[in-house]
């Protein structure tokens, strides 16, 4: 690499980065702890973010041209791995969403396959100057294989990621209002053909979300418990390994989809608005970096990133608040699931990418 | 490239479809958290919803004819919420005065389990009805103590059947690594030994989980949520009780401190009795052992955990002159009819080796009949260390029976190749004169003596010894088990005939007579086996009914000193119940 690139590395992005995994670690052994599994989880962790740091290292390094020229055989394989969960998935909490990869866990391929999607879209979105229904066919077809690969097995969530990159991709890309507008009224058709393919569960949590009340002990518990949790945190939190909704297990998966009942209650309003302005940085710098792209290939890259983070963040903070359904979905960076952090941190690694072959401009 | 004019007012567009999201994120949670948040952390407070796990009942052990051997009642375990406890310097000591239990073993048992502070750490378990009810009645000055119902393992048999169905203990460190992911959490009971260890993936049933709802003082108000444990598979044993019985009751009978019998089907493998002495009561671990009693076990010289049926090889002495027999008429180097000069000695140059008695010349029958070692040393010298070995071998002297318990230990056989690195000592030629005779190096446990035995009263037959005959669900869906018969020795019938003749004449007139049963048809070897740790080792392996063999019965008395008058006698009162009316109708156990 040379120092041209270096010189316009984004310094503050790998530092709200690398802040927001070093505060993930101190979060998880603190949702890990009361079950006397902390060290075994941070040690675990590291080792994830070690590989996590190779991976944005090895994409930064890279010139996202060449990687988006491969958009094929990385869709392509993507999509193997999905139909291949199927087949050899290791099936958690009723879903099967891993491929078993021995001591470091199971390896998640919906994860992957969002950063996949990012680059295969930007790549047939940037040419488009036209928008003929053809061609906005095939690009639905490109996000819609996945999707329904995801949703099928089941992960309600990273299918609702899938659509948010791809409505954001096509919203930055130019998509006309009349083709945009079309494909909202095709997405809301599709809610019913969705239903169906929900697990009873999943339709519980839906239906809890509208009336936690209605099963306070069932699909509703997760929800009321993890309102209590956050709540109680009250302005400062309750400190550090202190959080008695945390330490008595009163929310179930709290270290995977409800990390953030442990920061919202040992920490209180204050840990949270760190958190969230550590991500406002992020998402802000990433908008930056899409603004200063080089060409619409790298715009519309940063764009699929930050909309992936983004979305994340809302919808997983949003279910713990009550705002947003149960829908199973990593806090990004923080959040147990080591395919999660890999390609978290690869995605900032591109975001980095195309930061650092800007515009030749200014200096 | 391209500069789409859209472009940059569409990114701007979304910078505040964003920044809005995460504005409605800080609103939402200045809301619950600022606003509310006295309110939700009142509620946390009053969140008095407890979890527990419920413990499940192991399976129910049989023996073959259904008699219970080993199976659980309820208890009452004393518990500690540690989060609940307020003040701990008032608590604690009250508890100690009621349970009769040093302040500091109750703080360590906290410590220990400080690391689920939401599960309640086990204080005392199998606590009597009078101290919980003092609990009860003191209830108020005793927050986060609590009692919970439990299942406690009853070992029906005692001392009698103790090396066999092993014990239970608090699951270690070492083991919660590994099965933490089973659902193993700490202070878990876990199978230690015998069938228990085993079989504890059969034993082991899956905890229920109770959520209850309780009041400021952590007394239950309802019932939230109950999944009930499911109880584990029961287990139904090869034993048979009245067998293992009589054995238990021969061996300690003979007023011997140590030894073994082990009693076995030749056909199947099926193990009837197992006994070892000096013995244990697993009931002591039932509910934890304490650590005086632990120390005590562990600290006796006598080493009372070791099943000294599997688990220790000793020189079988005489009775490995079974495998240089049927290696002599497998090699052409003996017939039934064979003569041989027993002058009281056999001498090799220099080296002399004597015999316990001048018998002139005697017959190949006679021989294994009265034990003569001179004809053995002739025929071991003539075989030589690597033949004797490989037969030894093949009739499973020093290999691993894979009998279903733990701890089994191999045995060993010398031979030119490996005498160096077993015993740190060069090969003599003299060495097979020794092994011979099942001296020098030899060793076998006494189930391989009596795999032995089966062997030669099955024609050849190899079973593979096994304790589970099947395992049943509480449903009553059952699992049975084939009997695990792995091939046959390929030696000549006329071979086994041969030995079986000698092994009945042993008993009918030669060194076995102490094992006769009036009307019942027995064959058996004595051995005597001279050790460097003092009195000879005393063994009988036999069988009956001679003609149609049923029963394979071995006797091993550590430093017994004589097989015929130690180890047959207690062979014989074991034969005595199996076979009741032996010269009536035949009753095979």
């Amino acid at each position: 690499m040379n120092r041209r690139l270096l010189r316009f590395l984004d310094w503050p992005l790998l530092l709200v980065t690398l802040v927001l995994v070093a505060g993930g670690v101190v979060v998880l052994y603190s949702a890990t702890q009361a079950a006397g599994t902390g060290p075994a989880f941070v040690k675990i962790r590291l080792i994830h973010a070690a590989v996590g740091l190779i991976a944005l290292a090895i994409l930064a390094a890279t010139d996202y041209q060449m990687l988006a020229s491969a958009w094929r055989p990385i869709l392509v394989g993507t999509i193997v791995l999905l139909a291949l969960v199927d087949v050899a998935g290791r099936s958690a909490m009723g879903a099967q969403r891993w491929i078993s990869l021995g001591p470091l866990g199971g390896f998640q391929p919906s994860e992957v396959a969002k950063l996949a999607l990012i680059i295969a879209l930007a790549k047939l979105v940037e040419p488009r100057e036209t928008w003929p229904w053809t061609a906005v066919g095939g690009l639905v077809l490109a996000a819609a294989v996945p999707a329904v690969l995801i949703v099928g097995q089941p992960d309600l969530g990273s299918t609702l990621v899938v659509v948010a990159i791809f409505a954001a991709v096509m919203f930055a890309g130019g998509a006309p209002a009349r083709v945009l507008a079309s494909l909202a009224v095709a997405g809301a058709a599709a809610v019913p053909l969705v239903w169906g393919l929900l697990r009873d569960y999943q339709r519980a949590r839906l239906a809890v979300f509208l009336d936690p009340g209605i099963d306070p002990l069932g699909a509703g518990y997760a929800l009321i418990q993890s309102k209590i949790a956050v709540g109680s945190g009250q302005l400062w939190g309750k400190g550090f390994l202190a959080g008695t909704q945390n330490l008595l297990h009163f929310i179930p998966e709290q270290h995977t989809d409800f990390i953030f009942t442990v920061i919202g209650e040992e920490f209180g309003f204050a840990g949270a608005l760190i958190m969230l302005a550590l991500f406002a940085v992020w998402v802000g710098r990433g908008l930056s970096i899409a603004r200063s792209a080089k060409d619409r290939l790298g715009m519309l890259l940063a764009v699929g990133v930050v909309a992936m983070v983004a979305f994340h963040l809302f919808v997983n903070i949003g279910m713990t608040v009550g705002l947003m359904p149960i829908t199973g979905i990593p806090l990004p960076f923080i959040s147990h699931g080591g395919t999660a952090l890999v390609v978290m941190l690869g995605s900032t690694g591109l975001l980095l990418s195309i930061g650092m072959r800007r515009k030749k401009i200014l200096f | 490239m391209r500069e789409p004019e859209s472009s940059p007012r569409r990114l701007t567009a979304l910078g505040i479809l964003v920044a809005l999201l995460m504005g409605i994120l800080v609103v939402r949670l200045w809301q619950i958290q600022v606003l509310q948040g006295a309110h939700y952390l009142q509620l946390s407070e009053d969140n008095r919803v407890r979890e527990y796990s419920l413990t499940a009942p192991r399976g129910v052990i049989y023996d073959r004819k259904g008699r219970p051997l080993v199976t659980n009642r309820p208890s009452f375990t004393v518990a500690i919420l540690p989060l609940e406890m307020r003040a701990p310097d008032r608590i604690l000591p009250r508890l100690s005065a009621l349970l009769g239990m040093p302040v500091t073993e109750i703080q360590a048992r906290i410590a220990a389990g400080q690391q689920r502070p939401f599960e309640p750490v086990r204080i005392r378990r199998d606590t009597s009805q009078a101290v919980v009810t003092r609990i009860e009645e003191n209830r108020i000055d005793l927050p986060g103590v609590v009692i919970l119902v439990e299942p406690v393992r009853v070992y029906l048999q005692g001392k009698m059947a103790a090396h066999l169905l092993g014990h239970l203990g608090e699951v270690s460190q070492a083991e919660l690594a590994a099965l933490r992911h089973k659902g193993y959490k700490p202070g878990d009971l876990i199978g230690k030994d015998g069938v228990e260890r085993t079989y504890e993936w059969l034993l082991r049933g899956s905890d229920g989980r109770l959520r209850v709802e309780v009041d400021a003082m952590g007394r239950p108000l309802r019932v939230l949520a109950r999944i009930p444990p499911t109880a584990g598979r029961s287990l139904v044993l090869t034993i048979d009780l009245d067998l293992q019985r009589a054995a238990y009751e021969a061996l300690a009978g003979s007023r011997q401190p140590s030894g073994a019998v082990v009693a076995l089907d030749p056909r199947t493998g099926d193990v009837l009795a197992l006994v070892s002495l000096p013995s244990y009561d697993p009931n002591l671990f039932a509910v934890g052992i304490s650590a005086g009693q632990w120390a005590a076990l562990t600290g006796d010289r006598r080493y009372p955990l070791l099943n000294r049926a599997i688990g220790a090889a000793y020189e079988p002495g005489s009775v490995f002159k079974l495998v240089t027999a049927a290696a002599a008429l497998e090699e052409g180097l003996a017939t039934r009819g064979s003569v041989f000069y027993a002058p009281g000695f056999f001498r090799i140059g220099r080296y002399v080796w004597k015999d316990l008695g001048v018998w002139g010349n005697v017959n190949f029958i006679t021989g294994i009949a009265h034990s003569i070692n001179v004809v053995f040393y002739t025929l071991g010298y003539r075989l030589g260390g690597d033949r004797l070995a490989a037969y030894a071998g093949r009739m499973g002297v020093g290999v691993r029976t894979g009998i279903d318990l733990p701890g089994e230990a191999a045995g060993s056989i010398p031979s030119p190749a490996t005498k160096q690195q077993l015993t740190g000592e060069p090969w003599y030629p003299g060495d097979a004169v020794n092994i011979s005779i099942g001296q020098g190096a030899v060793t076998v446990t006494p189930m391989q003596a009596a795999r032995l035995m089966a062997l030669i009263a099955s024609d050849g037959r190899q079973v593979r010894p096994r304790l589970l005959l099947m395992s049943m669900q509480g449903d009553g869906t059952m699992r049975a088990r084939a009997p695990a018969v792995l091939g046959r020795v390929p030696f000549r019938a006329s071979t086994f005939a041969i030995l079986r003749e000698g092994l009945v004449a042993a008993v009918e007139r030669g060194t076995g007579q102490a094992s006769k049963v009036p009307g019942l048809a027995v064959g058996g070897k004595t051995g005597s086996a001279e050790n460097p740790r003092g009195k000879p080792h005393a063994w009988f392996a036999g069988y009956a009914p001679a003609d149609r063999p049923s029963l394979v019965l071995v006797a091993f008395v550590e430093h017994g000193y004589r097989g015929g008058s130690t180890a047959a006698p207690i062979v014989r009162q074991v034969l005595t119940t199996a076979f009741p009316f032996p010269a009536g109708q035949e009753t095979a156990p």
